[in-house]
């Protein structure tokens, strides 16, 4: 009789039935058990797992979303945001695991901020409301923008999970934040509503280079404070003049195309990297890695020589 | 009442307590077990042979249960062949599936705001939760396995002819409603995983000529998926599906009953059958064999389930659903590979050479409308089931011998072979030689992929947090960062890289040989850790690339365990 055989003619005695039926039903049992009795623990020990991710999460969030006007680092941008990581905005607190795995937030020091607002409710509910709701008027001078609506339900791109991932993220940073004299701190309520300095003036030539600025559409990806409409797709101008001279002088610098010799000073940098944008592209954007290719590659065609040069001009004046 | 009472009184006058309230009891024992009373029932047990008349046919006759099975089996089908016990399982099967799907819908609300969070508390917040889930989602895939494997041992025994063409049919209706059971479910999570394969498996509505759109819109709700297609695809789940199988199965086991299980084919005179014509020595009656038999299976097969969902078994629950991000290789549910692998044709007839091929599919798309997506996809997939519904009224051969059914036997391998080959190919690796049915992008950008895959774990988040070092190591064959995970993941990201170099894959691309790497590990806040690849390699047109992917590390995120 073949092992084949033996199989498909297979016919359990009826105390095999019963005793095989029975120690099943026995396994099952335990192993419902088993379950039953670590099923408390293993439930934390999920739960803090899930968090961990939601942090995850909640990072890219932050990257994609938020690092362009509140820092890479959550230090803050001159101009655009205040610093999320400071001590005085999160505070600090522990993760604190208890005997059942249970992980919980402990707030050693509260935030001095919410304190200053007399805002009433937790760090967590402030951050949720304010990501997605925003914030709708303007609290000092500091800003060139107010916050924008992050929600969904608000016009903005975030869904519900997403608010609670970088809430959850934001709220991390209280682990080990940044000391308040490295961060950009919001003024206090009352503060900061003072006129700004007045500019330096611009000359004719730089003057039409805003209008270049402005007109040819610039303003749909790049910012300046108090100039047109404030793009969030290519990098901050704010200071270009002053950024270009350290780029030029920084030990990274070269460039990636054969028929471009590296800028000399910080005008030619901000010209060459208009006409051939990909010429140099910086390593690290807020988003993470820079993407190269983004912008338009066209503008030699587009600007006049007379554009091109009151442009770079007004840009250079950026300081 | 008081009558009750005086009959009870006057018993108890002329038979004492004791013996009144053992009468009593073995009543009401009777009228529970519908016939049999607790001798007849210690009888069973004990293995004694059946008084006569048999009093243990009365269950299949005054209950329910029972009479839905037959009161006796032909001993040559108690054995594991011919039935393999694969119809018992998939009812029980199904029975499990309800009972614990009851369990999950107690946490769970089909609206795409809840969903997620709802599987995040089932999860994290619900006692046996996981378990629970994980027992649902591998019972339906084990389902998917047991009905399809019932349906080919019926067709593989000829079971499916004269008498029992009907109960082959409902048969096929019981595969698609399990089909579209799964299906349903796997929209439910609301993760990437689920929303990406329900919108290629509904895609496939959209491309019916003429009512395509508005069918979409019928399944979706929406041009898209979103609150109204989950609503959808959740009803379609917890009650349109179950009530089409449960009336399917109750007719499915009335004509079991009604014509038997089929004998083995050898045992019967071609063209005739015996099913129910047993002679006396060889029944096997259902009580107590069967019923013993049966439940020894349900019970060892649930204990498997339940120690695969306890030690090896977990349900994956992905990232938010997000319907702006697609993730890179996205499939259909295993269980429909071999309809993704039919859309992967690009011609009306594969066999010709391409040049032909594009002008008959040119012709039939003017003429009739028909492209290869629709032909394959709309026409030749659901053609195939149509060929399963119909096919015991077009097979003319009356004989269920093996030796008789040579060419119906073929054509079944064939078929079962053709359904593998396409499952391959519709997988994003493709068949494994012939390489047909490969997607892929830049080999740079598979080498992220294979690493830093969009959706699942990979190998970089399988690293725990631990084990990486902050700095940027060069990706090369002798790492030396000071932690042997790291180093050993960086040789396997080499390796990878190599390979890609030396071996083009299917379609011929293959990364250049000037590629290199570099992977970056960035402290972001004090238990989180951002790893970034960068490849830099010469595209196609010679020019220099790079290809940069990232994510997230948390100290406490577990993906190891």
């Amino acid at each position: 009789m073949s092992i084949v055989k033996k199989i498909i003619t297979f016919r359990p005695s009826f105390t095999v039935r019963i005793l095989t039926g029975l120690i099943s039903m026995l396994i099952l049992l335990s192993v419902c058990t088993f379950i039953g009795l670590a099923d408390q623990t293993r439930l934390n020990v999920r739960a803090a797992q899930f968090d961990s991710r939601a942090v995850e999460a909640g990072a890219k969030v932050y990257f994609d979303q938020c690092a362009r006007c509140h820092g890479v680092n959550g230090e803050g941008v001159e101009g655009l945001g205040p610093a999320l990581a400071s001590e005085h905005f999160v505070g600090r607190i522990e993760l604190v695991t208890d005997a059942m795995q249970q992980q919980s937030i402990r707030v050693i020091k509260p935030s001095e901020r919410l304190k200053q607002i007399e805002w009433s409710g937790t760090l967590e509910s402030y951050i949720e409301s304010v990501t997605a709701a925003g914030l709708p008027v303007k609290t000092s001078n500091l800003w060139d923008v107010t916050h924008p609506t992050f929600s969904e339900r608000f016009g903005g791109p975030l869904r519900e999970d997403q608010i609670r991932d970088v809430t959850r993220f934001i709220i991390n940073y209280g682990l080990d934040p940044l000391p308040n004299d490295q961060a950009l701190l919001p003024p206090a309520p009352g503060e900061g509503m003072a006129p700004r300095p007045t500019p330096v003036p611009l000359t004719p030539a730089q003057e039409a280079g805003k209008q270049v600025y402005v007109a040819k559409g610039c303003t749909a990806c790049h910012a300046i404070r108090g100039v047109g409409a404030q793009g969030a797709i290519g990098p901050n101008l704010n200071k270009i003049g002053a950024v270009a001279e350290e780029r030029i002088a920084s030990e990274s610098y070269k460039t990636n195309l054969k028929d471009q010799p590296p800028a000399t000073t910080g005008a030619e940098y901000i010209r060459q990297s208009i006409l051939y944008p990909n010429a140099y592209v910086v390593a690290q954007c807020p988003q993470g890695p820079c993407p190269a290719g983004v912008m338009p590659q066209n503008y030699a065609q587009q600007l006049t020589p007379e554009e091109l040069d009151n442009l770079v001009d007004y840009l250079n004046s950026l300081r | 009442m008081a009558i009750v009472g005086q009959k009870l009184v006057k018993q108890i006058q002329a038979t004492g307590l004791k013996a009144t309230m053992a009468q009593r009891l073995d009543d009401a024992f009777t009228r529970f077990t519908a016939g049999l009373s607790w001798n007849d029932v210690r009888g069973v047990l004990r293995g004694d042979p059946p008084a006569k008349p048999n009093p243990r046919v009365k269950p299949h006759t005054e209950g329910f249960w029972f009479h839905i099975r037959p009161t006796f089996y032909h001993e040559a089908v108690t054995t594991l062949y011919p039935t393999f016990r694969l119809g018992l399982l998939s009812a029980l099967f199904f029975t499990f599936e309800i009972i614990t799907g009851i369990f999950l819908m107690i946490f769970y609300t089909p609206s795409p705001t809840y969903a997620y969070g709802n599987m995040l508390d089932i999860l994290t917040n619900v006692p046996f939760g996981k378990f629970v889930r994980d027992l649902h989602r591998l019972g339906a895939e084990a389902m998917v396995i047991i009905v399809t494997l019932h349906m080919v041992r019926t067709f593989v025994t000829g079971s499916y002819k004269k008498p029992r063409q009907f109960t082959w049919f409902t048969g096929v209706v019981l595969l698609v409603v399990t089909l579209f059971l799964s299906f349903s479910g796997y929209l439910l999570p609301w993760d990437q995983l689920a929303f990406w394969a329900v919108t290629i498996g509904t895609s496939m509505a959209d491309a019916v000529p003429g009512i395509g759109p508005q069918l979409n819109l019928l399944l979706r709700g929406a041009p898209d998926i979103g609150a109204g297609g989950l609503l959808r695809f959740y009803l379609f789940h917890v009650v349109l599906f179950p009530l089409i199988g449960v009336i399917f199965v109750a007719v499915h086991y009335y004509k079991v009953v009604r014509f038997g299980i089929s004998l083995p084919p050898e045992m019967e005179a071609i063209g005739e059958d015996t099913a129910r014509k047993v002679p006396p020595e060889k029944r096997v009656n259902f009580l107590p064999d069967i019923l013993t038999n049966e439940l020894m299976y349900a019970g060892v097969a649930f204990a498997i389930l339940a120690i695969s969902c306890a030690t090896w078994y977990s349900a994956p629950l992905e990232h938010h659903a997000d319907p702006l991000v697609t993730p890179n290789h996205t499939v259909a549910p295993w269980y429909f590979y071999w309809l993704q692998g039919l859309l992967k044709i690009p011609h009306m007839i594969p066999l010709l050479p391409s040049g032909i091929a594009g002008e008959v599919d040119r012709f039939f798309a003017n003429v009739f409308g028909l492209t290869p997506k629709v032909f394959w996809g709309v026409i030749v997939g659901p053609l195939m089931f149509a060929l399963l519904f119909v096919l015991p009224y077009i097979d003319p051969n009356p004989s269920r011998r093996y030796g008789d059914r040579k060419v119906m036997l073929t054509f079944g391998a064939l078929f079962a072979a053709a359904i593998i080959y396409l499952s391959l190919a519709g997988i994003p690796t493709g068949v494994p030689i012939t390489g047909f049915g490969y997607v892929g992008g830049d080999p740079a950008s598979e080498v992220g992929q294979a690493f830093i895959p969009d959706e699942g774990v990979g190998p970089v988040r399988r690293l725990p947090y631990e084990a990486y070092v902050v700095g940027k190591f060069d990706i090369n064959a002798q790492p030396n960062t000071g932690s042997a995970g790291l180093d050993r993941l960086i040789r396997d990201i080499h390796n990878d890289m190599e390979a890609r170099k030396a071996r083009p894959d299917p379609l011929g691309k293959m990364l250049s040989a000037d590629a290199s790497g570099s992977l970056e590990v960035k402290q972001i806040q004090s238990n989180l850790r951002q790893i970034i690849i960068t490849i830099d390699y010469t595209d196609v047109n010679g020019a220099p690339a790079q290809f940069k992917k990232y994510t997230f590390l948390h100290a406490g995120s577990g993906y190891a365990d």
